[in-house]
């Protein structure tokens, strides 16, 4: 379509009019319910809170409007895939390139990521007896730097210069030789952005886990959530370094003329490296978290502790070493030779063992239990075949030669949906379900999550199983279209059916949350007759917690205090604790950088300078300025 | 060192058994690759589902046996889940198990990919037919030894190894004939040296595998498998 404005006339397509059009009354409605509601004064406590649930509450919503915009980015995909030679709308050529370059980025970085993340932040120090994270201004920090980042890589779709670089960004097509313009910016700073904002926030975990725990919480006593928050933040600090230094470059090449990646001194394949490096261990990043709510779901609604504690640890510790052995199983075809081919193959099998061994130790624990079916656990239960579906498919796709066929086909792409939904989408409703209570003091309707976890595993299987034959038959990942006679028409149309299964699964998801926050109940503090300290605190969890702090003597303490009908016992000698006040200084920051990269990206250099400046600033504020200077040392209830 | 013709023997006799799978049955293209390099790589493909089927069954079973023997409403009123912190011998079993079971995964493709690997040292001359493949935005060029080119179609002859000399002008392409065997990236920076060991007589589509830019899905050739008579008749045309 043809917009004239101001005498420039200029072509806009109809997705990106109709993305503006939804956005603005969205945005409209919701401005008017704010000030009808008087809600201004919420919107202001949640834009200076530093707490962590309230953090973790907006990480997770955030985190779910952008897994809904990258849903909408998978359904329009399935559109144009549902049959051969289709026209659908304008997902053709460059559109189709852009659409499945922003579901990926949008469903690792922007989606999954800050979901798993907001679970953490509300969960971990509920779960360990710690007051708020060790540095409650850096999870602010870092919350706002992936607010920022996510924004300015979504805003590129509404001035219609959306990335199509895919998720991956491999050079030298990502290079300003052969992707010019300011697309591909939005994909190196919209992703380093948050990525820093990621680092920050898994700093700031394995900081709290280690110095935080109650009296008694030994790491062997420590709930298998927080082990597995513990190792995925390991994992996330050397992985997002990795990725960072990545996309610098990409940005120096890009930005001033180096070639790191590209022309006579560099090497394309350094950057398939670079980003398998990270890109690997994400993987576990994402999915080591899920297994660790999983751990805890299966344990409370099967009555039982876990079984084999330290094999489930070590086993999580196992995943992680080995995810950053096996990082060239993704570049088997771009020549590294026999040794690497046949040394990366084996490790990759290798990473099925201690994957096998929490499988096992998983039904192990329902075995003998008393096992009701919630919805949490019914996520649970989707999880373990589901993922073991994808597992398996991981091993055939790790023998090398077989991969020379598998590789960057729909056979790939069903593998990854495989392991990534069952783990981590599956892991994060799991998770949403049963701490919705600790978030918001409500429990979320069980009859409707029952529904929603059908249609979804339903939509997911339909969706994927098919997928591995699609791929088989020979048809490459990222083409926009095929022929009759590719012999790929039916598993394609099942797909495609497949994923609006899980649309409407979304649907009836939200509809919960409408029904829940209408017509629920507000519930006691453990509701679900929970094993771990996070069930000791009222629901929702107030800023102030475990006063007095109780003392631990074994793993799933409250449990076994409540098995035996005698409480916690409690000291009030007070351990340090980090103390969390308001302070507006990490949003601005945040959006300082975004400032920054747009500067960057437009080459409007004045623009990147006064970012930098304004960052630099803040930071000088913050060093003469503690907000929580009034209350150190004393009590925060003595104020 | 097993050689070849052992592992093809081989890999005959396993045929039987993974042949039973439900995905053998239906026409799958590759499954049923038409070069001996291709066979290999379906071998494995076979190999490896057949084993990992086992696992698949057992977890299943497992699941389905223990969701429905202890699920509250099976259990009489009364009954508490006894406490069990683990048990060493069940669990060195799951672990040493899959250990045996990749063991037997793990040789065939070892022997399998080191010598079906691309590599890119252009010094290992090998005996048979070369074609030189340049890859660039969006159509392929096939060069042949007596500096015959043809774009978009590639016509090789039968039984007989095809060597390809794989490199790209620009960003980085996939070569890959399903029907035929496994792909190979074509790089910018460095030549890729791909054999393709006896293909059969037919018309293959080719595509490209990586994602390539604005046409990428259109970068498709056709392929003509002919005679060794044919294959000299193109030649001199």
């Amino acid at each position: 379509m043809n917009l004239s404005f101001l005498g420039i006339s200029k072509y806009v397509p109809s997705d990106v009019i109709a993305a503006w059009i939804f956005t603005l009354i969205a945005g409209l409605l919701i401005l008017i319910y704010i000030i009808k509601k008087r809600k201004l004064p919420v919107i202001w406590d949640y834009l200076t809170t530093t707490n962590h649930r309230k953090v973790g509450l907006m990480y997770i919503l955030f985190g779910f409007i952008f897994f809904a915009r990258a849903g909408i980015d998978a359904l329009l995909i399935r559109s144009q895939l549902a049959v051969p030679n289709n026209d659908f709308w304008v997902m053709q050529y460059e559109k189709y390139n852009e659409v499945f370059t922003t579901h990926g980025t949008i469903m690792i970085f922007f989606a999954a990521m800050p979901m798993l993340l907001g679970l953490m932040n509300v969960a971990v120090p509920l779960q360990i007896g710690a007051r708020d994270l060790a540095y409650p201004f850096l999870n602010a920090l870092g919350f706002w730097m992936f607010f920022s980042g996510a924004v300015f890589f979504n805003i590129a779709f509404f001035l219609d210069s959306a990335p199509a670089v895919g998720w991956t960004g491999y050079a030298p097509y990502s290079t300003s030789e052969f992707t010019p313009g300011p697309a591909t910016d939005y994909y190196v700073f919209g992703v380093q952005i948050s990525g820093i904002g990621t680092v920050m926030t898994a700093l700031n975990l394995i900081v709290t886990i280690i110095r935080h725990r109650a009296p008694g919480m030994k790491l062997t006593r420590m709930p298998l959530f927080s082990w597995a928050a513990l190792i995925t933040s390991t994992l996330i600090l050397v992985a997002f370094t990795v990725l960072g230094v990545a996309l610098y470059l990409l940005m120096f090449d890009r930005q001033y003329g180096t070639a790191f990646f590209s022309g006579d001194q560099g090497d394309p394949v350094l950057w398939q490296h670079l980003f398998w490096i990270f890109g690997h261990p994400e993987v576990y990043i994402l999915a080591l978290p899920a297994f660790g709510i999983f751990s805890d779901i299966i344990t409370t609604f099967s009555e039982k502790r876990i079984f084999g504690y330290p094999a489930m640890v070590v086993s999580l510790a196992l995943i992680g070493f080995l995810g950053y052995m096996v990082w060239a199983h993704h570049m088997f075809t771009v020549g590294l030779g026999p040794i690497a081919n046949t040394f990366f193959a084996v490790t990759t099998m290798a990473i099925a063992i201690p994957t096998g061994i929490k499988i096992f130790n998983w039904l192990f624990t329902m075995r003998g239990g008393r096992l009701s079916f919630t919805t949490p656990m019914l996520f649970a239960l989707g999880f373990i075949p589901s993922f073991v579906m994808g597992g398996v498919t991981g091993v055939m796709l790790s023998v090398s030669a077989a991969n020379f066929q598998f590789h960057d086909t729909h056979f790939v792409v069903a593998h990854f949906h495989y392991v990534i939904i069952s783990s981590t989408i599956l892991g994060i409703f799991a998770g949403i379900y049963y701490w919705y209570p600790k978030i918001t003091g409500y429990m979320l309707n069980e009859k409707l999550g029952k529904l929603h976890f059908w249609l979804f595993l339903i939509g997911f299987h339909m969706t994927f199983l098919p997928m591995h034959i699609t791929g088989m038959q020979g048809m490459p990942r990222r083409i926009f279209t095929f022929r009759i006679e590719d012999g790929v028409n039916a598993t394609n149309m099942i797909s495609t059916i497949g994923a609006f299964l899980m649309g409407i699964a979304i649907m009836v998801f939200l509809w919960n949350l409408v029904k829940t926050h209408t017509t629920g109940h507000k519930v006691n503090a453990d509701p679900w007759n929970g094993r771990t300290l996070e069930w000791t605190v009222a629901s929702p969890s107030p800023e102030e917690t475990f006063n007095p702090m109780p003392v631990i003597t074994e793993s799933d303490a409250f449990w076994y205090a409540k098995k035996s009908g005698k409480p916690l016992k409690t000291t009030n000698e007070l351990i340090a604790s980090p103390i969390a006040k308001p302070s507006i200084l990490p949003a601005l920051m945040a959006f300082s950088l975004f400032i920054v990269a747009t500067g960057i990206t437009y080459t409007w250099n004045w623009l990147a300078i006064g970012g930098g400046v304004m960052f630099f600033t803040i930071i000088i504020i913050r060093t003469f300025v503690d907000e929580r200077a009034e209350v150190y040392g004393k009590g925060e209830n003595d104020e | 060192m097993i050689t070849k013709k052992r592992l093809l023997v081989l890999m005959k006799r396993l045929w039987a058994l993974p042949t039973i799978l439900l995905l053998s049955g239906c026409n799958i293209t590759i499954l049923n690759p038409k070069s001996t390099t291709g066979e290999e790589q379906a071998f494995l493909i076979r190999l490896s589902l057949m084993i990992m089927s086992v696992v698949i069954v057992t977890v299943f079973i497992l699941l389905i046996r223990f969701v429905y023997k202890y699920r509250k409403s099976n259990l009489s009123e009364g009954y508490v889940p006894k406490d069990v912190l683990g048990n060493k011998k069940l669990e060195t079993t799951w672990t040493l198990i899959p250990v045996m079971l990749l063991a037997v995964l793990a040789v065939p493709t070892i022997a399998i990919t080191y010598y079906q690997s691309p590599v890119s040292d252009s010094a290992a001359k090998k005996e048979g037919v070369h074609v030189e493949v340049v890859g660039e935005q969006f159509q392929w060029t096939f060069i042949h030894e007596n500096e015959k080119e043809e774009k978009d179609e590639l016509v090789i002859p039968e039984g007989e190894p095809i060597i390809f000399h794989l490199y790209s002008k620009d960003v980085i392409h996939s070569f890959w004939i399903p029907e035929l065997s496994g792909k190979v990236d074509v790089m910018p920076h460095e030549e890729l040296i791909y054999e393709v060991e006896d293909p059969e007589i037919g018309s293959y589509d080719g595509k490209c595998a990586e994602y390539c830019g604005i046409q990428h899905a259109n970068m498709r050739f056709d392929v003509e498998v002919v005679s060794k008579e044919d294959y000299k008749k193109y030649l001199d045309e």
